[in-house]
This record gives C-alpha cells, structure tokens and sequence, in this order.
C-alpha cells in the first residue's frame, strides 16, 4: 500500500467532491453515512453496465443489485428489458426480493425501480427458496470508495460484502461471477489498497467516464466468518438466522 | 466492591440476576406506566413503594426513573411527585398496537419512531376521504410526507389536483406537485417520497404562496383522539408547518384537517396533550369520525391552535 492518505482522509475527500454532484435521498438527505447516493452520471455508468458481457451473455444465470441509489437507473432498464432481477431491502433487513418485470404494467416500470415502489412488485425470497434458483452471473453494487485492485471502503461498503459472502455459502456465486461496481470518478482512488479477508474485490468500476476491469482471477470465494458477526449490525438479521439452519449452525 | 443488591428479599417483583438492576427496574416501570389505563393522570407511586416493590435502593429506583424521565415517557416534578408523559405513552401504546398492522418502510422498515407507516386497510380510510366533498372541490391539498397517504397523493395527482407536500423532516423545504402537469404514468412514482421531487417544485418558505389557497390539509398520525386532537412524532412537524402555512396566509380561512389512521390509532380524549392540530375528521379503515362539534366546545387552548 503507498498510504498517501489514510482512508479516513480519503473518505472526507471523495464526500466533499461527491457533494458536488450527488443526489440526495428522500429520507437521509445528504447524510451520506446513511446510504449510498446517487450522482450526476449514473445513467451513463448503467449503460456501461448493460454493456458487460457477464450481463449480455448470462444465460439463465441470476443478476444481484444492491439496494443503493446509484443503481436505479439500471434497475429501471432492466426492468424496461424484461430481466428479472434480484435484490436485498435496505440495511438487508427484510433479506432478498425479486423483481420480475413481466409483473409490472409499463407506467410502472420507473416507479418499481425506486426502493418505494419495489417492494409493490418484489417478491420475498427465503433463503431456501434462493438457494433452488441459478448462480448468478453478476452482481452489481455502489460504493463510497474503490481502489485500483478493486478494494472498495469506506462506510457502508459491508453490506455488498456479507450480501456477496450469503450468496456465496448458498452455493450461488463461483468463479465465473462478475462483480460490478457503480461509482463516480471522484469516488475512484488510483492507489492499491489492501483487502480485509471478508472484502469482496470488485472485477469492474464502472463511472460515468470509463468501465475499468481488474483482474481477480485469483479471488477466493466468498464465505461468512461467523467469528465476525456478533455485535455488528448483521447478527439479528433474519438471512443469519435462516443461513444458521440451512447450515445446522443453531442460534447464535 | 460495593456490596451488590440481591432480589432474594421478598419482593413483589422479581429481577433477575444476569443483568443491571436498574435496567430490569426500568424495563418493568416502562411496562407498567404502558399497562396503565389511559385517563390515568395520577403520580406515580412513590418512590419508598417503588423501592419496595422492586426490592431496589433508592439509588438503583432513581437511575431507572432518571433514564425514562430522559427517555420523555416520565416527568419528575419537584415536591409533586413523577408523573408520565401522557402524549409520549399514547404514542408507544399506539407504536406497539399498529407494528401489527404496518408496513415496512423502504428505508425505516418497521422503525415506527421514524416515519408514519402505511398500514392493512388503508385503502378503506382513502375511499372515506375521497367521497367527501370537501375532498372532491379542493383544487389545492397539503399533504403529510407520511407513508399512510402515499395512495391518497396519487389520487390527487390522477384528480388533477396540486399538493403540497413537505420532505421528509422538512429538510429540504416542501415540493408542490401539479397533477394536471404531471403525465399520467408518472403520476405513481410522483406520489411517492422517492419520486416526487423529479417531478415537482422546491418551494422554500419564502416561496410557500406559489402553493395558492389551501383548501383541505391531509395528514396520517402517531395517534388520534376521538375529540380530534393530532398526535405526530415527537418532532411536531405538522404543527410547524401548520404554523409556517396559517402565518403567510396559504391556507384558507375555512381550511380542513383530515386525518388517516387505522382503528388502531384512535385513542379516546386523554388529558395534559398538547395536539399538533385539530382535526376536523378521522378516516380510518372502519369508519369517519366526524370532529366538527367537539371543537366548538374545545378548551380555549385548542381553539387558538386552531
């Protein structure tokens, strides 16, 4: 790590730039502690998306998109594409939903992709029920911050990494997953970054201006450390304890 | 180390060894004040009964005591006695009550404390707004950032009706919203807390004329009473922004207040509460509560809120 700037320095930087250009949410405002925001530009970054070939040539394969957003403007042209889609609720409290588009009359399709419409058309999925459906091809996250090996930091970046560790002891990612990662230029650090082992390192940044690949062909996959859970924001998660009886793990 | 209290005594209560003595007394006095009957404005009893009762030290009964009167939901009033916060007891009494009937929000998901939820049913409540006249020849209707009234907002837009309606915490000023120059797509996502800024104008308070005359004031609730007094939060937003709208003259002279609430909400008249605002009529998802005669008959202290 060449540690110019600490993450924290890091962190103050990229939310004074990100000020600039971002969009506050309805209910946070512009705390951006709270939630991950969305910023002038990201129709560009979802059309970068669309453009993946994780996306293009997924098959029957899964697409996983976080709650941030940053994302709604690709929910909104998936949806528009008729590709179904899967997605937690903020703070992954009530767990994963899925979206299928066939479900939603077209004058509802913008209104399906914000998180106050989407839960009018998702439905739940229970882990168990997860579990039966196809991996996923890719999974599609925001960020506060992301370095040039693909390290994302910065508050509110765990909650991709457990979503990602979830899937991944269902059986649900492997090493053809892609994960994609939706930010602003400004919230791009061109240093190397060293990743903390339940950081899910990201094979895409995509900004408005560019979709970057890194190569993570040597990425381990992705598991939950049950050592780390208690006493963070994840231990009384209802997916925990449904994960726990798949797993014959018992209550915490 | 000081010599540790123990629940062996005879007591009428039992605390458990596993955890703070005064965060057991203080989880046990919360349920008690929430089980009380709700025209009960006594003190409570006094502290060597309460000691007695827990079988605790003055000590111990006053730390647990110190954080509920910090918590709002008790008053110690010198010489007097400590007494509980009525408003704030009707609101968790409410707040436990309606987590039966809620639903979650997209970001607060059953938070209470946060938002006004949406709840089973309200479609009902909307129908008993929608048929009133007053609903029908407003052209201009505030309406509540709250979650209940989402579909009420929606039928004003498709109505071609303006609203106007707060952000959420009144953060970033109101939004007035023009149904006639909204399209008809738009018209679900625009009546949503998400959406509605894409599609209408930032008015701050210097701007809050532009709105025009308010006709009719639509708002969901914490709780009501029967004798139409509005409990919200703890923040008192619709009493500010009732304020900021009564003093530059946007709201009509003649201007109503409907409330939507689930049956669940409603509380009969309770005593020492000091309302929002007055309410004119209550919908919920089983009848209308119609409050017009008992304002006229309001103390003095309730008319000059109104």
């Amino acid at each position: 790590m060449s540690g110019v700037l600490s993450t924290d320095q890091y962190r103050e930087q990229i939310w004074a730039e990100l000020a600039k250009v971002a969009r506050p949410d309805s209910r946070f405002h512009w705390d951006f502690s709270s939630f991950i925001c969305d910023f002038i530009g990201s129709e560009k970054c979802s059309d970068r998306v669309l453009e993946l070939d994780a996306l293009k040539n997924r098959g029957n394969r899964q697409i996983f998109i976080t709650p941030d957003n940053c994302l709604e403007d690709l929910r909104y042209k998936l949806i528009q594409r008729g590709i179904p889609f899967v997605m937690t609720t903020y703070g992954i409290v009530r767990g994963f939903y899925r979206l299928d588009p066939t479900t939603i009359p077209v004058s509802d399709h913008h209104y399906a992709a914000t998180l106050d419409g989407f839960d009018r058309y998702a439905v739940a999925m229970p882990l168990a029920e997860l579990q039966k459906g196809e991996k996923f091809a890719l999974l599609v996250t925001g960020g506060s911050a992301v370095s040039n090996n693909g390290v994302r930091f910065g508050k509110g970046h765990g909650y991709f990494d457990f979503e990602w560790a979830v899937l991944s002891e269902l059986g649900l990612t492997d090493s053809s997953s892609v994960v994609a990662d939706v930010v602003h230029d400004c919230q791009f650090v061109n240093e190397v970054m060293p990743a903390e082992k339940h950081d899910v390192v990201v094979d895409w940044v995509v900004t408005p201006t560019q979709a970057m690949h890194i190569d993570q062909s040597s990425r381990q996959s992705g598991r939950v450390f049950w050592e780390l859970v208690p006493g963070t924001e994840f231990e009384h998660l209802g997916i925990v304890a449904e994960l726990r009886a798949i797993q014959n793990l018992g209550p915490f | 180390m000081a010599k540790r209290e123990t629940s062996a005594r005879q007591t009428e209560i039992d605390l458990v060894p596993d955890a703070p003595l005064y965060e057991q007394v203080r989880d046990r006095l919360s349920q008690m004040v929430l089980a009380r009957d709700l025209s009960d404005s006594t003190p409570l009893a006094t502290e060597p009964n309460l000691m007695e009762l827990f079988g605790v030290s003055r000590g111990t009964l006053r730390r647990a005591i110190e954080e509920l009167v910090r918590d709002g939901l008790l008053s110690a009033e010198q010489g007097r006695g400590t007494f509980v916060v009525q408003e704030e007891r009707v609101r968790r009494v409410v707040w436990q009550r309606l987590s039966e009937v809620a639903r979650p929000d997209s970001r607060f998901d059953l938070d209470l404390n946060q938002y006004v939820p949406d709840f089973a049913g309200s479609n009902l409540a909307h129908k008993r707004v929608m048929k009133r006249t007053e609903w029908k020849n407003a052209d201009v209707v505030f309406c509540a950032p709250d979650n209940s009234i989402e579909q009420l907002r929606l039928a004003a837009l498709e109505a071609g009706k303006k609203i106007l309606v707060p952000t959420y915490g009144l953060r970033r000023g109101f939004i007035l919203l023009d149904g006639t120059k909204i399209q008809k797509t738009d018209h679900a996502l625009a009546a949503t807390l998400d959406g509605m800024e894409r599609f209408g104008k930032r008015l701050g308070p210097g701007d809050l004329r532009q709105a025009g005359t308010i006709d009719l004031v639509v708002t969901g609730a914490t709780a009501v009473t029967t004798d139409g007094r509005h409990i919200g939060g703890g923040q008192r937003y619709l009493a500010l922004e009732w304020m900021m709208m009564k003093q530059l003259g946007v709201l009509s002279s003649d201007a109503l207040v409907f409330a939507v609430v689930h049956d669940c909400q409603v509380v009969d008249e309770m005593v020492e509460a000091e309302p929002d605002c007055l309410l004119d009529l209550i919908c919920t998802n089983t009848e209308e509560i119609d409050v017009w005669e008992p304002r006229d008959s309001a103390p003095s202290k309730l008319r000059r809120i109104k």
